[in-house]
């Protein structure tokens, strides 16, 4: 095939894949119109001048609030997964242990762990958010830790022993770099749902974030406030994952070549 | 005579099948030896047991020295510069600072390297030159013994020639001991002062060729009458399998 074909082939294919998600779009929003024309929701223009009426001095520190929560419970299961990582690495009960921990964390609802953590550290405390983001996201941290750990090159491995490396330079200097594509894809899966876990949490024991806010208009029977927030969550989630996560990943899988 | 600086002594290997058979060989201090056989034959394996990477099933092997082992691919860690490729085993063994960049500067330049390579990345760098990092990255840390599996293979004339003439200097300036498996014949044999003949798999040593006094020429000569000597059924005699001792089997 020549390259102009070739060529010709893929810009038909990018812009028939463009319309798809255009698509998506529409369809969602052409449920909504239906939804509300029969008085079951209130409508996307009604949910807009709801956005655009509120104050960005309310929605800014809701908006941190989550982002933090997410970021600060994220960044706890990823210590946690690199610390058992690294001993999984040197010692095989470690690596049991975490799978085991593993796959029990990825059978735990987020709502047993909200409930569970609400009633045992308060309602008021700002904790039981950053904990149930950290219980989720550490079984896909993990889960990727560990199989980045069977996935390294043996033959770098040995090529660090051979000059003297110790099992944790060979962790750090060819495991960990090794797995960067792998946990990027981690990542971007994991900090997605600590986002939207994390609003959760915050519905059921908080005093602030989006999901404090979505829960408290739904108490207070505002269904445009319900889903203006909601709309704020869902722009928040796609502005990090499009303008951060997919490039940090898209950039780690060229890492390696 | 000169100290046997790494002695291997019956040295039996199998995997799913017999690899090597009662192997027995030795490296003087200073002096350069071949291991050469066919193809498959079971060469890397052996110099993996002498590298003390593989364990062999029965038999042992003596090291009186450091050894540094340079791969049959150049297993330098892609994500780091050639610089920091060699100067990995340096930070392991505590060296650091101006130690570490006077003593990586001085082995970069005895394998040839120039100063601008060192920063680039290995898939950025000639297939010469990734494979003069690896030479570094184990000369670096001045080992007594050097292993070095096929050095040639994927190399052009000129990056072999190159090589070839960095690995000379490097003898030159030092009383390094190493051992080359290779089969490329025409860039071993000028560097080698005994050579090994393996037969094919499983392995055993159907001779050892004293090249010293040879020229390359006579060398090739002899090691190629060898090899064919293998391919050739030969009826069974009764130093078959025990050609390898210090002394029984040595031809000039």
């Amino acid at each position: 095939m020549s390259s102009t074909a070739h060529d010709g082939r893929t810009g038909v294919m990018s812009y028939t894949f463009k319309l798809g998600r255009v698509m998506v779009a529409l369809f969602i929003l052409a449920i909504w119109i239906s939804a509300s024309a029969s008085g079951m929701l209130p409508g996307p223009v009604e949910v807009i001048t709801y956005v655009m009426s509120m104050d960005p001095k309310e929605v800014c520190p809701q908006v941190l609030r989550t982002l933090y929560n997410s970021v600060t419970g994220f960044s706890l299961s990823f210590l946690i997964s690199m610390v058992l990582g690294l001993l999984s690495h040197k010692y095989s009960f470690v690596r049991g242990f975490s799978e085991a921990l593993s796959e029990i964390f990825n059978s735990t609802s987020a709502l047993v762990w909200s409930l569970v953590l609400v009633a045992t550290l308060g309602v008021l405390s700002p904790l039981p958010p950053i904990l149930v983001v950290a219980a989720v996201t550490l079984p896909h941290v993990l889960t990727a830790t560990i199989s980045a750990l069977s996935s390294a090159d043996p033959s770098l491995l040995e090529a660090v022993r051979s000059i003297g490396g110790k099992p944790s330079d060979e962790f750090f200097e060819v495991v960990l770099p090794s797995s960067v594509p792998l946990l990027a894809s981690a990542s971007r899966v994991g900090l997605g749902t600590a986002l939207r876990i994390s609003v959760v949490a915050e519905a059921f024991g908080s005093s602030g974030g989006v999901g404090y806010m979505i829960i408290r208009s739904y108490n207070l029977a505002d269904a445009s406030g319900v889903l203006a927030w909601s709309t704020i969550l869902v722009l928040l989630v796609l502005g990090l994952d499009q303008l951060i996560l997919k490039p940090m990943e898209r950039r780690a899988r060229r890492w390696l070549e | 005579m000169a100290r046997v600086i790494l002695e291997a002594e019956s040295l039996y290997k199998s995997f799913s099948e017999p690899v090597l058979l009662d192997i027995s060989l030795y490296l003087e201090e200073g002096e350069v030896i071949g291991i050469v056989g066919p193809n498959g034959c079971g060469k890397t394996t052996l110099l993996r047991i002498l590298a003390g990477l593989e364990k062999p099933d029965s038999g042992k092997v003596a090291r009186r020295g450091r050894v540094g082992m340079v791969f049959q691919e150049d297993r330098l860690l892609p994500w780091k510069t050639l610089w920091e490729n060699i100067a990995l085993g340096l930070k392991y063994h505590g060296i650091r600072g101006q130690d570490l960049t006077s003593k990586l500067k001085e082995y970069a330049s005895k394998v040839g390297l120039e100063e601008e390579d060192l920063f680039l990345h290995p898939r950025k760098a000639s297939g010469g030159t990734r494979r003069k990092a690896a030479l570094a990255r184990a000369l670096v840390l001045e080992p007594d013994i050097l292993l070095l599996d096929e050095p040639f293979t994927g190399l052009d004339v000129n990056a072999r020639a190159s090589l070839r003439a960095a690995m000379r200097q490097i003898w030159n300036s030092s009383n390094l001991s190493t051992v080359i498996v290779s089969h490329q014949l025409e860039e071993l044999l000028p560097l080698a002062d005994r050579v090994y003949v393996l037969t094919p798999k499983p392995a055993r040593i159907a001779e050892e060729i004293d090249m010293r006094g040879m020229n390359l020429e006579a060398r090739l000569e002899r090691v190629k009458e060898a090899l064919l000597r293998m391919l050739t059924p030969q009826p069974p005699s009764e130093s078959e399998g025990n050609g390898n001792s210090r002394e029984e089997g040595k031809t000039k």
